[in-house]
């Protein structure tokens, strides 16, 4: 009895997860499956395996300049990501470390801009870097997102996993504050900023509304405006749009595989 | 004074020589025209074909042509716009027909008045009429959605109907005959998606009214040709005449898969009647249905859109004589876009030409082109006014209750009141 209630038990279970898994695979198993058909049959639902796939890629690579836009969009991506890595850790590390009796207020009211839409912010910021003679620059689409309270948030929490003790048996030794961050703080969270880089490379990758406000030409355009550009068409191409996606789609996939065990790790807290 | 003369000559000679390859660039420097629209197999092709032809003869201009999807034109262009900075703004931009008047009152003073320049004589009535703000022309009018009834003639005969059958319908005989098609083959009359809209603008603007009148203010309650356009909709559903269709996609999958008898919509369709090759010689055109009200006619229009050419842009003169040049007056434009591209545009005089007298095997060799370009200039003028995409959500929500049999005197009350809901 207590076997067949075990056994109910794990079979309800695997029967959940099997649900779940399947909801979170099956768009990519259609997704791939749409890039091997052709539009028409896509439209039809088909679900099988088609011929079009040679066709689809090629089209894809004659309406696309395939290694610019993917040039374009990994530029994006890395810049942002390490630039935001090196700002918002020296943030959260500055917040944890350093007291002080408005640290708190500050570190609230920049909590508090979580809060506020991006849509609102838009106007203003495309004025900004309208002034600043920004606009359809890759620097544009990169600097507002280098501050970002989220990973500053981030950071704070697991700097409070930071022995402190690391700290001052540093500054016995005599190292500086920048040697101690350089040198102890990042080594020790390696994985908090492997978890950081993976959220923050995945947001500047797909990142889409604001590249799209303030890049004007087809020259500067990332791979997302391209394919949301090829799906909007009056009859859009959609084994070709699976392409695209496809090909969007394999860096982030990229990046969250070779980095999954650090990321783990740095989601479940850093510091051994 | 020799040796004063000797070292200032070669610099006022090098001044001179300075001055002149300035001047000279200057009078060289090629202008470019940067235009934002949104797919790239046809209004983005179309136009990479009116810049070449413009290029061959004015060798000082070249063009960079941006897509964007359509959504993503208009949040550039609002954001552009409201933020006053003209430097992010293209020179051309596309906007969509029915959102036209948004911009235009929106933004005064963004877009350059085309009144003085362009011969708008020629084009389709409703197509000026559609970007005229306070007596003076915007834009210049690109590619029409003058619609059609799209019909098999091969089930149509199997029902005892001939091609004159099918000219000049009201659509009570439209459903009647539909019934009839039923009847004799177990075919549909036609795709109806519950969830859009497009029927009702359709025979609404037949009859020569919108969602707002003239000045702009609301006209739904005791809108005659809304309410008709309802009605119909109604018997359509009652009669059961109709293959539900979930969506775009599925409502094109109705003709394409042979389920229906005929299609109402839009000129931009023949492309796609004309992807199955099999149905060649199968179908045939005529003129929309029309209601058995006051100022009902057989014309009617869904979608298009028009080039507008932005007032702050650098290259201001040279993009509307590029404008006026190709769009207004090249007649061999408009035949290389309708072949390459299914582009009917609305300048009427692009009937004459070769590509729209040619008559077409797989409608049975009737010159449909040249039928387009008659019911074109037909078409009823009517005001979109601001508010378009408002009112079709607030009809697009009503149309269940038209079809649960709800009375249309109390749809179009509910209609009223959510429109005006919105747009205060």
């Amino acid at each position: 009895m207590n076997g067949f209630r075990r056994f109910a038990a794990m079979a309800a279970t695997y029967g959940f997860l099997g649900l779940m898994a399947f909801l979170s695979v099956f768009p990519f198993i259609w997704m791939v499956l749409g890039a091997t058909n052709s539009s028409i049959d896509i439209i039809k639902g088909k679900l099988l395996p088609g011929a079009a796939f040679a066709t689809n890629v090629g089209n894809f690579f004659t309406l696309v300049n395939v290694p610019l836009v993917f040039w374009n969009s990994a530029k994006i991506a890395i810049l942002a990501t390490v630039l935001t890595l090196a700002v918002s850790s020296l943030a959260g590390y500055g917040f944890e470390m350093f007291r002080s009796r408005r640290r708190e207020r500050v570190y609230r009211a920049m909590l508090l801009t979580l809060m506020i839409p991006f849509a609102a912010l838009m106007i203003p910021l495309f004025i900004m870097m309208g002034k600043a003679g920004l606009i359809n620059t890759h620097l544009a689409v990169v600097l507002p997102s280098i501050g970002s309270a989220f990973v500053i948030f981030y950071f704070r929490q697991s700097t409070k996993a930071f022995p402190s003790e690391l700290r001052d048996a540093a500054k016995v030794d005599g190292l500086k504050e920048w040697q101690i961050f350089l040198f102890i703080y990042v080594p020790v969270m390696r994985s908090t900023y492997a978890a950081a880089f993976v959220i923050v490379f995945m947001t500047a990758w797909n990142n889409y509304l604001w590249p799209l406000i303030v890049l004007q030409t087809n020259e500067t355009k990332t791979i997302t405006l391209v394919v949301s550009s090829l799906a909007s068409a009056y009859y859009p191409d959609y084994g070709v749009v699976m392409v695209g996606t496809i090909l969007a789609t394999l860096p982030t996939l990229a990046v969250f595989f070779f980095m999954q065990r650090q990321f783990v790790q740095g989601m479940l807290g850093s510091v051994k | 004074m020799d040796i004063q003369a000797r070292a200032y000559l070669p610099r006022i000679a090098g001044l001179a020589l300075a001055g002149a390859s300035f001047l000279g660039v200057t009078a060289a420097q090629a202008k470019e025209i940067t235009i934002w629209c949104w797919d790239p197999n046809f209004n983005v092709a179309i136009m990479k074909e009116a810049g070449a032809r413009y290029t061959k003869t004015h060798p000082d201009v070249t063009f960079n042509i941006v897509d964007f999807a359509k959504l993503d034109v208009e949040q550039k262009l609002q954001t552009g716009l409201s933020s006053g900075t003209a430097d992010a703004l293209p020179d051309i931009v596309l906007i969509e027909d029915y959102g036209a008047q948004k911009y235009l009152q929106s933004f005064p003073g963004a877009f350059a008045p085309l009144s003085g320049t362009v011969d708008y004589s020629g084009f389709a009535p409703y197509k000026v009429e559609l970007m005229t703000l306070d007596g003076q022309v915007y834009g210049m009018p690109f590619d029409s959605g003058v619609t059609g009834l799209y019909y098999r003639k091969d089930y149509l005969e199997a029902a005892g109907f001939k091609p004159e059958d099918m000219q000049d319908l009201t659509w009570d005989r439209f459903i009647e005959i539909g019934k009839q098609v039923e009847e004799k083959t177990g075919k549909k009359m036609m795709g109806l998606d519950p969830n859009d809209a497009g029927l009702v603008r359709i025979i609404m603007q037949s009859a020569g009214q919108w969602y707002f009148d003239k000045e702009g203010k609301p006209n739904i309650a005791n809108n005659a040709a809304l309410k008709a356009a309802l009605e119909t909709i109604g018997k359509i559903m009652q009669a059961n005449i109709y293959k539900p269709a979930n969506g775009w996609s599925d409502w094109v999958g109705t003709f394409t898969s042979g389920d229906v008898a005929t299609v109402v919509t839009g000129v931009w369709i023949t492309g796609t009647v004309k992807a199955q090759p099999d149905q060649s010689g199968n179908w045939g055109v005529a003129p929309i249905p029309a209601l058995s009200i006051d100022g009902a006619t057989h014309a009617s229009n869904l979608g298009g859109s028009s080039w507008y050419v932005l007032e702050s842009s650098e290259e201001k003169a040279e993009a509307i004589d590029f404008l006026n040049e190709i769009y207004a007056k090249d007649i061999d434009f408009y035949q290389k876009i309708l072949q390459d591209r299914g582009a009917v545009g609305s300048l009427l005089a692009a009937r004459g030409g070769a590509a729209y007298e040619a008559a077409d095997p797989f409608f049975g060799g009737e010159k449909v082109w040249q039928n387009f370009s008659d019911w074109l200039a037909k078409v009823p003028s009517v005001n979109y006014g601001i508010f378009t995409n408002e009112a079709d959500l607030a009809v697009t929500a009503q149309l269940p209750a038209v079809t649960q049999g709800t009375p249309v005197d109390e749809v179009l009350q509910a209609i009223e009141a959510e429109v005006s809901a919105q747009i205060q």
